[in-house]
This record gives C-alpha cells, structure tokens and sequence, in this order.
C-alpha cells in the first residue's frame, strides 16, 4: 500500500459530506472516449526501505569522479562542497518553498538570493546579476538574445551575433536553439594555431548585436587579447564572456576590460557535476541590459514601517505578466542550487576564493609539466597560459589512451577532443582541479607512460 | 537582522584547505585580477546561523499549508533527499564514458519509459529541465517537423486566454507568433473561437486540461480534430497532469506532444523557485526531432541489460548542454516507485481534497459565501473541478473594498501561503487554491474556517495584512523605482 496520503481511508466521509458516494463521481466529468479504462499496468509500491535499497545498488553502480583520478572537466569541475552547504541549503523552509510571490514570508531566501545576487556581482565585475539561469549555456544563449534586443536598433549588422569558433558544440547548439526563432544570424570568430582569437578578425564583430567569448576557452587558454575585445567592437556591440568562475580568484573579472554580459557554470561553487544537472548559469550585466534580462532579480525595499525588506522586482519583463512580450520563457530556475552556491562563496570569502583558483591552477600546472615530460606527449599550444585545464596531442587515438587508462589503471584521464571537432582525435583535454594531488598525477604519468609502451 | 556582509572575520575563517601544490603557473599580466572580491569574511558557525535565522523567515510546505494553485505543492519525501546525497549523484561527470553512468542510466530508461506510458506518448526525453523550457523544446520539434514538410509558412501558436503565461512566451521564441483566444463566460475553451483563427498558417495550439480553471474540457478531442484538420500540432503543456494521471491521458485526447514537471506531478522540490526538470514526450511522428541524447537499452549475449546514449536521427541538438536535472530525475523515479500503479490514487486525492476544500469555501450555509463568486460562474453546469479550483473574490470587493490581494495577505498572518493571485486572468479579482493530495482534511478544515473568518472580519484590518509576519507589506513600487539589486559592499 502507499503512504503519503493522509486521507486514505477518509474518502467516504469526505465524499459524504460533499453529498456523493465515490470518488469515480469525481471524474466523472471526463468523457467516456478519453478515460483510461485499465489500472496503470506499473509495478507495486515499494516501501521506503525497498527503494532505498535499488536506489543504493544504481548509483553505486555509477563510477564517482571522487574515487579514483578524474582529470575530467570540459566544463563540469570535480569539487569539494563544504558539509554545511548541502545539509543547511536543504532545511525544510529553503528546499519546499516555492518562488517568492509573497515576500513577506520569504524574506530569508529573498535576502540570501540578494545576497547571492552581490557575490556573483563582485565576482565578475559587473553591477547586476540575476538568481540564475538553468546552466551556462542556456545563460549564454539568453545572454546573446538579450544583446540582440538591446542593439538590434543601432547595429549595423541587423541580428547579428559572432560567436567564438571554440564554443564547446554542445552549448553552441543551445545558443543556436535559442537563437534562431529571433532570426539571429551566428558568424564564426576564427582562433589561430596558438588556440587565441585573431583579433583582427574580430573587428569584423564591430558593429554587430554582440560577441560571445569565453575566458578560458575551450582549450583551457587564458587569452589577453579577451582584454582588448571591448575596444574592438566599440560601444554599440556587447561584449559577453564566459567564465569558469573558480578562475576569477585569480584571472580579472571581465567586468574590469570592458564585459557587457557575463556568464558561466556556477557548478563549482555549491555542487558536485551532478551529471550536469541540477546545477546553475550564472548571469550578470551592467544597467544598459538590465530591463531586457532574462530570470528572477531580487531587489532591496522597505516595509509598510519602514523596515528593510526584499522583493521579487521588474516582474513586469516576465512570461508571467507580460506573456508573449516577456524576456524570455524562464519560470523555474535554478535557486536552491544558487542557494548552495552563495553559501559555498561566503565560506570561502575572497582569501579563500584566491586559494581555490591557485589550487586549480596549481594542479594544473604540475600535471601539464609531468605529461610533458613523458617523451611522445606534446603540448598542443605550448606557449599559451592555462588555468586548469590544456590540451596534450597524443601519438595515436586520444580514445585509445583514455580507454587504456580507464581499464587498465582506474583513471578518467580527460576529454577526447575527438568527440567535440573529429579532427582533434589525437587530442585530450586534461583538467585538474583543486581535488587533483601529486599521487593522482604520478598515476596518470605511469598510466600514461605504460600506454605509450604497449603501443610502440 | 543579520547581515551577511557585517561578518568581517580572519581570512580563510570559513574553511581551510589544503595548501596549493607546489608548482609555478603564471597569468598573463593583462588578466591578473587585482582585487578580490569583497565577500564575506565568515566562520561555518556564524554562516550556518545566519541561513539558520533566514530560513526562519522563508515559508515552505514543511512549515505550512501551501495552497499556491497551478504549482502543485505537495509534501516532498525526504527519502528522496537522501538518495541525491548518496554517492554516485552528485559526483559523476556527464561526458565520463556511458560504462560509467549505467546506474543513472537505468533510471533514465525507466523513467522516459513510465512517462511515457502515463501520457500516452511514445517517446520521451528528459533534457529540458523547466516546464517552460520543455515547452520551448516541444516547440522547437514541432517546428522542425513542419519545416521538413514544407510548411514553412506555418507561423502561429494557437493559446487560449486561460493559458500560462510561459505557453505564448515559449512559443515567442521559436518565433511563432501568438493567437489568443478567448474563453466562454463559463470558463471553457471556445471551439468557434478556435474554428475562427485555425488555418493553413497553424503550427499549433498550446493547452493545458484541466485549465488553469480546474475545468475539465470536454470537449478536447474536438479541439484537437479541428487543430489537426487545419494541419496543426496540439501540445498539452502538463501542469495539470496531476489531477489526472491513470484516468486519462493526453495522448487519448489527442495531443501530438507534452510536458511534465517532475517538480510538480513528481515531487521535486520547488526550492524557492527551482531546480526543476520539464521532460517533454510527444507521438511517433514527432520523436526524431527530441534533442539528443535518449537513453536506450539492449540485452548483450549474457542477457545482461546495457545502456546507450543514442541520437536521434534529425535531433534538434541541445536545450540544456548535459542530460537535463539528472537529480530531479532521480528523486522523481523514488517518488514513481513509492507509488507505482498507485500513482492512480494519488490523482483521486488530489482531486478529492481540491472538491473538498472547495465545498467547505463554498458550503452555501456559510454566512459569509455571498462575499465570494464561485467559478466558473454560479450556476454553471459543473459540480466537480480537479485539482484546483478559482475563486472571485469580487463580490467582497464592491461590498466592503477587501480585494483579493488583501484576502490573500491576511491569510499569511494565520501561517498559510497565499493562494495564487489574479491568474488566471479571465477570473476577476481570482485566487486560485489546489491543497494537492498530501494535505490532510483536518488541515483543510482549518483553512476554510480561517478564510471564512477573514471574509468577516473587520476590513481595515484586511486591508492592512499582514501583522504578524517578520515584516509587513511590502512595497514592491519602491523596489522596482529604487532598483537597490545588491549590497554597497563599500564600507
């Protein structure tokens, strides 16, 4: 039998006192060629005790990025989330609320997502972020979508958007998703051998509705010439970038060389990879975006008394009241996990942020040198600065080596950049995080060296 | 009130970690930061308070009744919680190869596959992870089917005016454009109406059943041989689904595609706004389009089950770039398994305790009844909703100037949240209520005798609600004039 249901067995007795005799009375409104006729053929209930048990024996079944070296990112970061962000982000009053319609009796999370709102603000630079988007793509598409409208009137290309060659397929086919019901044409900015924009290329974005970029990219490359962008494209093309956000305790905030939009996956602060879901997009603007942004913001106010409070504001760019006018279709977004996030952030504070983006880079820096040091593995863009990840070209098929590694030596060893462009099949995108230590770096080398051995 | 940004404690106060290894990196001079952050300077025992004393001031269905109707607030089991935390959640890696993911992908499998069977579709994908954005994505597969046919010139999206307001906004961009149509007096959908804008510039019509009414359209099939007839797409958006789940289903009413919100009908958390998944499942002819990748199975020489990712053929690609909220999948399959073929009652009692609730409101002995409209219009011919119902709350209005926004903060003061106010927007001064099946009758009876007692009492004391709250009403103009979005940071 089910539980959960605190009338059962009252059925009777409430259906008496609405003057009828079954629940099939109830239903009777739906009519007889579209009733379902047959018990749901789906199995028993189970008890709590019996799914926790399948539950259990599943995702045990799954391969954790904890358990063994995972030099796996590619957009998704392994991380540590201190223990009192999942426990205290989950109390009942945070974790069964609904959207904040009635801020008198939401002032707690009102305020931690105002909270929130000031954190990714003074992460990125910018004066202005929502309390999230569904992750980073969809963050970047909206963001594009958003400087469209903003500059569609004075642009010269008309619905033009130029966007990094380098933008993971997977996002950019979001980006075209979101993109091509606007009629928003998509031009390519071209990257050069040494993974970095061509800057004289993208003066050919000038002019146009907006540029997306992101810092790092795709190879792991930080790229200086992101810094001379704003002043290429000039005022009337916004400039979007997104960030990995862990990096920004040490990279500048793009908010400081002249970013209009910044977006990225807040994932790194709050919550593991999840499997790439529930986490959150991160979206921050300056004032020219603000009446065309996408999402929930949360503004400071006062009380009939005059007390501080806060409030849900600029409603009115939303589905919910101005229909087929609003910004965008979000409703539900990503708070809790934003919650998380912003918990995660205060307990950092900026030393601590400082220290996690030196950890990555650090990590990162010691693996790139290790492999490099292995005769056959080369750099793929030797000169270029990395955060925490790069790119290693491998005598062979880059699916081959991560194989090798993952049966022979119990190692996720990175990304096959084959799977992205076919071209770059003897490529591998190695990311270390800050859960990366020299012990899991000495066994990618030996795993790495072995292979190399057995395919001489 | 505590104030995150007064905590000014030692750096690094809130967590040590471990020191950075010891090798050299370097960041090029133009993109070194040269400010941190002005974050918070916090210790774990003044943060945990801090959220401790905030969550004191938030409202969620663990701390009361939730009557917030369209929303589905039903109590969310915490085994569910404990399953997302065990490992093998939250630290896999999407891209990680699919050997390592066979867990989450049975449970992906099974779930496309129960969806699917509940709706009467026949595929389902489980990428988008909003209702609005399963909305988009259904949208989006609509359109590429047209567009492969040739019908390019079908541009409109047929809405009704009860609809939600994501539907038109969803359909906005792809590019449609919208046609509204009006509904009858009596709240239901209008077939001349329909009939009058159909034609060979139709991609679909977009509409929930039950409507955001609590009505059940009757005639829905007849909406959908009209859509169909004109070559159009009918596209249930789910809702609703709750109030109907084993007593009928959309596919038998003759949609071509829908969505669920598992953070309604499966019991995923709202969370004060999200994260929630919006699968989406639609009929043979539309599944080539779903964005990639589904997960499918196959039985190896040994009988042993294996799970693959698989693209389909002429897939639209990504609205979310990974696999959806995997999470809200996973405690949305714990919910399923909890009820199974149960699931059947689940709906019974949503809709029983919706009737329930609302013949306590409007038991015609009730002194106070006159203050209040019942809808659809009295004297409708309707004598059950499903799982919500509205409420014109005019008739209180004209008499005494209470208007259903006060009504809906006095009932703050008494530990409730607030029905949804004025949506739909066809039902003046409405408030929309649905308890959901896990609100017991005893609770239902003390709402309705607290909302009754309201209608009653003094209005300036209405007017002014609410009193006991940690603050009271607040002033959202000032907030949109002031546009205060973050703290100063500077002193």
């Amino acid at each position: 039998m089910v539980d959960q249901l605190p009338n059962l067995g009252r059925e009777a007795e409430m259906l008496a006192e609405m003057g009828l005799s079954s629940i099939d009375e109830l239903f009777a409104d739906i009519p007889e060629h579209v009733r379902r006729n047959e018990p749901l053929d789906l199995p028993e209930p189970q008890t709590e005790e019996e799914i926790l048990r399948e539950a259990r024996m599943l995702l045990s079944s799954n391969v954790s990025t904890v358990d063994r070296p995972c030099f796996l990112g590619a957009g998704l970061y392994s991380n540590h989330v201190p223990a009192m962000v999942p426990m205290i982000a989950t109390r009942g009053e945070f974790l069964t609320a609904y959207t904040p319609y009635q801020p008198e009796v939401s002032q707690g999370m009102l305020q931690a997502m105002w909270e929130f709102q000031t954190m990714v603000s003074e992460l990125v630079g910018l004066p202005i972020s929502n309390v999230s988007m569904y992750d980073a793509s969809t963050a970047a598409a909206e963001a594009l979508t958003c400087a469209v409208r903003v500059h569609e009137r004075k642009a010269t290309q008309k619905s033009t958007i130029h966007v990094s060659e380098l933008v993971p397929p997977h996002r950019m086919s979001v980006i075209e998703n979101y993109t091509q019901g606007a009629g928003i044409e998509i031009r390519l900015l071209a990257h050069g051998e040494d993974g970095l924009l061509i800057l004289d290329d993208a003066a050919n974005a000038a002019g146009s509705c907006g540029v997306y970029v992101e810092q790092p990219n795709a190879f792991g490359l930080l790229d200086p010439g992101i810094a001379e962008l704003k002043s290429i494209i000039g005022e009337n093309t916004a400039l979007v970038v997104g960030v990995q956000p862990v990096s920004l305790g040490i990279v500048a905030p793009p908010g400081d060389y002249g970013a209009d939009l910044v977006v990225g996956e807040g994932q790194p602060f709050g919550i593991g990879p999840t499997a790439g879901g529930p986490i959150y997009g991160l979206f921050a603007c300056t004032p020219a975006y603000l009446r065309q942004l996408p999402g929930r913001i949360v503004g400071q106010t006062r009380d009939s008394e005059g007390q501080v409070a806060y409030c849900l504001t600029l409603s009115t760019r939303e589905q919910h009241i101005r229909r087929h006018r609003a910004t965008s279709n979000i409703c539900s977004n990503e708070t809790l996990i934003a919650l998380m996030g912003a918990m995660h952030m205060a307990l950092l504070g900026p030393e601590g942020l400082r220290t996690l983006s030196q950890r990555n880079a650090a990590a990162s820096a010691m693996t790139r040198e290790a492999l490099l040091a292995i005769d056959g593995i080369e750099a793929v863009h030797p000169e270029g600065a990395h955060f925490n990840e790069f790119v290693m070209r491998v005598p062979g098929e880059a699916a081959d080596l991560l194989e090798f590694l993952d049966e022979e030596w119990g190692i996720t060893g990175g990304l096959d950049l084959g799977e992205w462009w076919p071209e770059l099949a003897d490529q591998i995108l190695v990311c270390s995080t800050d859960q990366i230590g020299i012990e899991e770096i000495e066994d990618l080398v030996e795993g790495v060296s072995d292979w190399l051995e057995a395919v001489k | 009130m505590t104030n995150l940004f007064s905590f000014r404690g030692a750096a690094e106060a809130g967590y040590a970690q471990p020191a950075p290894l010891d090798a050299p990196f370097a960041i090029p001079s133009a993109l070194q930061r040269s400010e941190l952050p002005k974050w918070p300077r916090v210790s774990e025992p003044e943060l945990v308070r801090h959220y401790t004393l905030l969550s004191t001031r938030s409202h969620g269905i663990d701390t009361g009744f939730y009557p917030l109707g369209s929303c589905t607030m039903k109590h969310n089991p915490r085994l569910n919680e404990v399953i997302v935390q065990m490992p093998g959640m939250n630290d896999i890696h999407p891209l990680a190869p699919a050997h390592h993911l066979q867990g989450l992908m049975s449970i992906f499998h099974e779930m496309q596959e129960m969806l699917a069977y509940c709706a009467g579709m026949d595929v389902v994908t489980l990428q988008p992870v909003a209702g609005a954005q399963g909305e988009f994505t259904a949208m989006r597969c609509i359109q590429e089917y047209h567009r492969e046919r040739g019908e390019t010139q079908r541009d409109k999206v047929i809405v009704p005016d009860s609809a939600h307001g994501t539907n038109p906004a969803s359909a906005v961009m792809c590019g449609y454009q919208i046609i509204e149509i009006p509904s009858l007096a009596n709240g239901r959908l209008d077939l001349d109406a329909l009939r009058a804008v159909v034609g060979p510039d139709t991609a679909a019509m977009m509409i929930t059943n039950p409507s955001t009414l609590g009505l059940f359209e009757p005639e829905i099939t007849d909406a959908a041989e009209i859509v169909h007839d004109a070559g159009g797409q009918m596209y249930y958006d789910g809702a609703n689904f709750n109030a109907i789940l084993g007593k009928t289903d959309p596919g038998l009413m003759g949609f071509d595609a829908v969505h669920y919100n598992l953070h309604k009908t499966f019991s995923q958390p709202h969370g004060g706004g999200g994260p929630g998944s919006g699968p989406i499942g639609v009929k043979a002819h539309l599944a080539d389009y779903l964005p990639a990748p589904l997960v499918d199975v196959v039985e190896d020489e040994e009988g042993e089950l294996w799970y693959e990712w698989v693209d389909p053929p002429k897939s639209i690609g990504k609205v979310q770039q990974w696999h959806g909220n995997a999470g809200a999948v996973v405690r949305a399959w714990a919910f399923y398994r909890r009820y199974g073929r149960d699931l059947e009652k689940m709906s019974e009692h949503a809709v029983l305790n919706a009737n329930y609730l609302r013949h306590r409101i409007l038991n015609p002995s009730n002194e106070v009844r006159a203050a209040i409209h019942a809808m659809p219009k009295d004297g409708a011919p309707t004598d059950v909703v499903k799982h919500e119902f509205t409420l014109d709350m005019s008739p209180l209005k004209d008499a005494t100037g209470v208007t259903g926004k006060d009504v809906a903060k006095r009932l703050l003061d008494f530990g409730y949240m607030a029905p949804t106010l004025y949506f739909p927007m066809i039902v003046p001064e409405c408030l929309m209520l649905e308890p959901t099946e896990t609100e017991s009758k005893e609770a239902m009876d003390a709402f309705a005798e607290d909302f009754l007692a309201i209608l009653a009492e003094d209005p300036e004391i209405v007017k002014t609600a609410p009193h006991n709250t940690p603050v009271k009403r607040v002033d959202e103009v000032w907030a949109a004039r002031n546009l205060v979005l973050r703290h100063p940071c500077d002193d």
